[in-house]
């Protein structure tokens, strides 16, 4: 449904030139929800803006629906307004001198695909229904809350069913609490709709929780696209496990095809084929994957430790632990009785490490 | 591969490249037409008048008469003996008027945007009728009370103290500056506000709590952080002041003290021979120059003033200094500003207006009071002014406004490859002296008579001033449009909508009130405006001001008295009514003034 293929844009600022997007290739498939997911400044923005004909780019080439919208060799542009899109913006960019109505019902009165008069109102309702918005369809836009707005951004980029939905950063205006209400409801909606999606954000929750599909930026290339759980499970470079969720790091030193020296002790894990033995390589492990015990001594998978602090988070126990001249992350679910000070041990269990050279 | 088959191939890939060239020309002009269109508009409008100065200044004769380039008129314009006089005049006069306005304008501001100073809207007020009536009536009630021979002043004092020579006078180049002074107050007051206004309270409020005392961070926060604002406005008025006409003209003439600008009048609009376009035209050269360099000053000063700009613009009002017992020697010294600029002048106008001929102030004055003046202006000018000032003053807004909005929208928000050249273009009537833009335009007109016979009707001024204000216009739309976030203008191409449908649908709907005030604006400055519809009058399209200015030149103060005090009389209740424009002029959410 959208393909991008050898993407690129360069600005020319006042102090120099910009990379912001180096040549990337990308394929989104019809229904599927795509996430861009990188730290801000990677080009996402600009990738996605690109797709929307708001941005021009220096080359490569942009197919929507089977449509070349843009082409650099073949010098083809087609302008948002001919584009088959619906867009939601970081700012709403909901327009205050309408009402909530005027605002959901333009694309269909001045947009791409006008409709007859009678045509107008039922489709816009549905819309305001689809977002739960029916009985504010008279308000003054400017007179909704952020999440109200939101909504109405939302229900303008899909009144007039296009096949494909941009949005950038949508959610990152709201407070925690209606981020979270909205991410749910965001799903629902552009499944229900059926629209292929392209979302941008630069938070990893938000990507993991709704994307069919993650690709991780990092300074204008893309570099990893999978399942949110293989992106989260086996991210491919150190970027993206830095990246997405949290990790504890600790150098190590090759020895064999699947073993590796570190001062946490001998640890058994697949090596990279290019990593020779003796080489300096860096271990990777998700605090939730750790545990501790009270048993305090060294052994086989376990080093004893000194823990330094306790953050209790509810729903899980983030622990910082002193093994072996290394601080590590420890996860555990729930409440636990260790405490500060106390001396014990951390499991590792097999399995769990990778290995990035 | 044989030589034929080099050298085709050569060709064909020279073709090919000449083809891929033509191609991207082409794209460029299809991607950006509304650059190219307001560039062209824009180019012609603004390029064309300055061409045509170096153009006349290089030929000899009437217009249109052909003949070979030369440098004669500079040979002869700069070899006459005035004009080291004339350049050291124009020099002395506009540091003069520049001192003048900020003595004035320094304490106001500080007054009016820092202290807890009684009366503030009262004060307000009085700028703006101080600013909307036009400086060449201010002069006029000036000379009424301070001319040594017929001036209410002299004339008093002589008939109360028995002095026989005159006790004041005004023609001489520093009452030339002093009138030109008090009457730029207003417009650089409005100025420097709405840079005050704009400047982060923050840095003050981190001055105090890091424990700087109040006298301190005056001192070390608040003037080297307004410094630059103070010389932006500095240089602002000093372009205006080697430019301007009314007051040289008005105080100068009989004098005979000129300067470059009053030369350049009287060189075209000799009252014996024929107008000499060259001479006007060689001074004219010399004159763009000036207002070029200080041009290129001025940005170069207000882009340090960005530098201080509150970014976030949340309504805020910093602490105002309470006075104490200062406040009555704050309030005296705004009286004795208001009396000067305002209140003397347009009491000697009323004065004269109600005597059948100038006198000074008397028992046997008194008892003459009549209405005369006012009854017999209908008879005296008939409808001819009026109908002319009313096309004026509703055409000249609309088509500056149309232009302007449609020039900050490509500078704005169209990636057009050359926007900061169309912005430059754009500027330049703020660099150019008006009174160059109008030779020219008449130069032109008379040149192209036949094609567009606007020459001496009232659209050849209209034109002078869609021209003029185009600056002013287009900069404070500049500042409008960025402030509308461009995502719902993109918001709005998503949707499928074109360019000019989303221009027409969201931006202006956006800025309608600011565009409004802009109109209203470019109106009244359009109303008291006299340097270019003078100099491009005819019989057939005198308007307000310049019949005022005719009238004066006539001997006829009585008469001239009645028309500025109804001319007055009919922009005030407006400027009162668009009370609201001038405070956002002074708040900084327009692009300034336009003083001229
Ligand atoms: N209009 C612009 N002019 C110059 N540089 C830009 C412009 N837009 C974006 N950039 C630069 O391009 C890079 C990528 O920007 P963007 O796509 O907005 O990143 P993201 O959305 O991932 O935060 C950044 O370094 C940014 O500074
Ligand atoms: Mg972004």
């Amino acid at each position: 449904m959208i393909r991008i293929r050898n993407l690129s844009k360069v600005y020319d600022t006042r102090h120099g030139r910009v990379e912001a997007v180096r040549g990337i290739n990308l394929d989104v498939a019809e229904h599927e929800f795509c996430v861009l997911l990188g730290p801000s400044g990677c080009g996402k923005t600009t990738t996605l803006r690109s797709v929307a004909g708001l941005e021009v780019p220096d080359d490569g080439e942009i197919d929507l629906g089977g449509q070349v919208v843009y082409s650099g060799p073949q010098a083809i542009l087609v302008p948002p307004e001919k584009r088959d899109i619906g867009m939601v913006f970081q700012s709403y960019a909901v327009w205050p001198h309408m009402n909530v109505f005027q605002v959901v019902a333009y694309p269909l009165t001045d947009g791409r695909k006008r409709s007859p008069k009678h045509d107008v109102m039922p489709r816009v309702r549905g819309a305001l229904e689809l977002v739960q918005l029916r009985d504010l369809e008279d308000r003054p836009v400017t007179d909704l809350s952020g999440g109200q707005q939101q909504r109405v951004a939302l229900a303008r980029a899909l009144v007039s069913e296009p096949r494909v939905l941009l949005m950038d950063e949508p959610l990152s205006n709201l407070d925690a609490r209606l981020r979270e209400q909205m991410r749910l409801e965001l799903k629902k909606i552009t499944r229900s709709v059926g629209v292929t999606t392209l979302y941008v954000t630069h938070d990893q929750a938000e990507a993991l929780s709704l994307g069919d599909k993650v690709c991780v930026m990092h300074d204008g290339e893309i570099l990893q696209v999978g399942s949110p759980k293989e992106v989260y499970s086996r991210p491919q470079s150190l970027f993206v496990a830095q990246f997405v969720g949290e990790m504890n790091f600790v150098r190590g030193r090759v020895r064999g095809r699947d073993e590796v020296d570190s001062p946490v002790g001998k640890v058994k894990c697949p090596v990279p084929p290019n990593c020779e033995a003796g080489r300096e390589v860096t271990l990777a492990i998700r605090p939730e994957h750790l545990s501790l015990s009270s048993a305090s001594g060294d052994g086989e998978g376990a080093v004893g430790g000194k823990i330094l602090s306790k953050t209790y988070l509810g729903d899980s126990t983030l622990f910082e632990v002193e093994a072996c001249g290394v601080a590590l992350k420890v996860r555990l679910s729930g409440d636990s009785d260790f405490d500060v000070g106390e001396q014990a041990g951390v499991l590792f269990p097999p399995g769990r490490w990778r290995v990035y050279s | 591969m044989s030589a034929r088959e080099a050298l085709s191939g050569a060709t064909l890939r020279r073709a090919i490249a000449g083809a891929g060239f033509t191609r991207r020309v082409t794209q460029e002009i299809t991607r950006h037409g509304f650059g190219y269109a307001a560039s062209g508009v824009v180019g012609i409008l603004v390029g064309a008048p300055a061409i045509a100065v170096l153009l006349m200044s290089l030929r000899v004769g009437i217009p249109g008469r052909g003949g070979p380039l030369t440098f004669e008129n500079y040979y002869r314009a700069y070899t006459d003996p005035i004009v080291l006089q004339v350049l050291l005049n124009t020099f002395l006069f506009a540091i003069g008027t520049v001192l003048v306005t900020l003595l004035f304008t320094l304490p106001l501001v500080w007054l009016f945007n820092r202290s807890d100073l009684p009366g503030k809207r009262a004060i307000f007020v009085f700028l703006i009728a101080g600013f909307l009536v036009p400086v060449f009536l201010r002069a006029i009630g000036w000379i009424l009370i301070f001319s040594p021979e017929v001036g209410l002043l002299n004339t008093l004092a002589r008939s109360l103290f028995g002095v026989e020579r005159p006790i004041f006078s005004i023609y001489n180049l520093p009452g030339m500056a002093f009138v030109q002074g008090l009457s730029l107050v207003p417009a650089s007051f409005f100025m420097l506000s709405a840079a005050f206004r704009a400047m982060d309270p923050a840095l003050e409020e981190a001055s105090y709590v890091s424990g700087a005392s109040r006298l301190r961070t005056i001192r070390r926060i608040n003037i080297p952080v307004s410094w630059p604002a103070i010389a932006a406005v500095m240089v602002y008025m000093l372009m205006l002041a080697v430019s301007l006409f009314e007051v040289p003209a008005i105080v100068g003439w009989p004098a005979r003290i000129f300067v470059l600008s009053s030369l350049i009048y009287f060189a075209v609009t000799p009252n014996v021979g024929l107008p000499k376009y060259g001479i006007g035209g060689a001074y004219g050269l010399l004159m763009m120059v000036l207002g070029l360099v200080l041009a290129f000053l001025y940005f170069r000063v207000i882009r340090e003033t960005k530098r201080y700009a509150v970014v976030t613009g949340r309504g805020y009002r910093p602490k105002m200094l309470p006075l104490g017992r200062w406040r009555y020697p704050a309030l005296a010294f705004v009286a004795v500003y208001l009396t000067l600029d305002f209140v003397l002048p347009l009491a000697a106008l009323l004065w004269v207006s109600l005597l059948p001929h100038a006198q000074a102030f008397s028992a046997a004055a008194l008892s003459k009071l009549t209405l005369v003046n006012y009854r017999q202006i209908p008879e005296l000018i008939g409808l001819r002014p009026f109908v002319n000032t009313t096309i004026l003053v509703l055409l000249a807004p609309t088509l500056s406004m149309i232009l302007s909005i449609f020039v900050s929208w490509v500078v704005v928000r169209q990636r057009f490859r050359f926007r900061g050249v169309l912005d430059g273009l754009a500027f330049l009537p703020h660099a150019v002296p008006h009174i160059l833009f109008a030779v020219a335009l008449a130069y032109l007109a008379l040149l192209f008579r036949e094609v567009l016979p606007i020459y001496g009707s009232v659209f050849i001024i209209v034109l002078a001033h869609t021209i003029a204000y185009l600056a002013y216009g287009s900069r404070t739309m500049n500042g409008v449009m960025i402030q509308i976030h461009h995502e719902l203008e993109e918001s709005g191409r998503v949707c499928g909508s074109s360019k000019l449908r989303v221009l027409w649908r969201i931006v202006i709907p956006l800025m309608a009130g600011a565009v409004c005030n802009a109109w209203l604006w470019i109106g009244l400055l359009s109303y008291r405006e006299v340097t270019m519809a003078l100099v491009l009058r005819g019989p057939e399209n005198v308007v307000l001001s310049t019949l005022i200015w005719q009238l004066w030149f006539a001997g006829l103060a009585p008469e001239v008295g009645a028309l500025g005090v109804v001319l007055i009389a009919v922009v005030v209740p407006i400027a009162w009514g668009a009370r609201g424009l001038f405070a956002s002029i002074a708040h900084g959410y327009s692009g300034g003034t336009d003083e001229r």
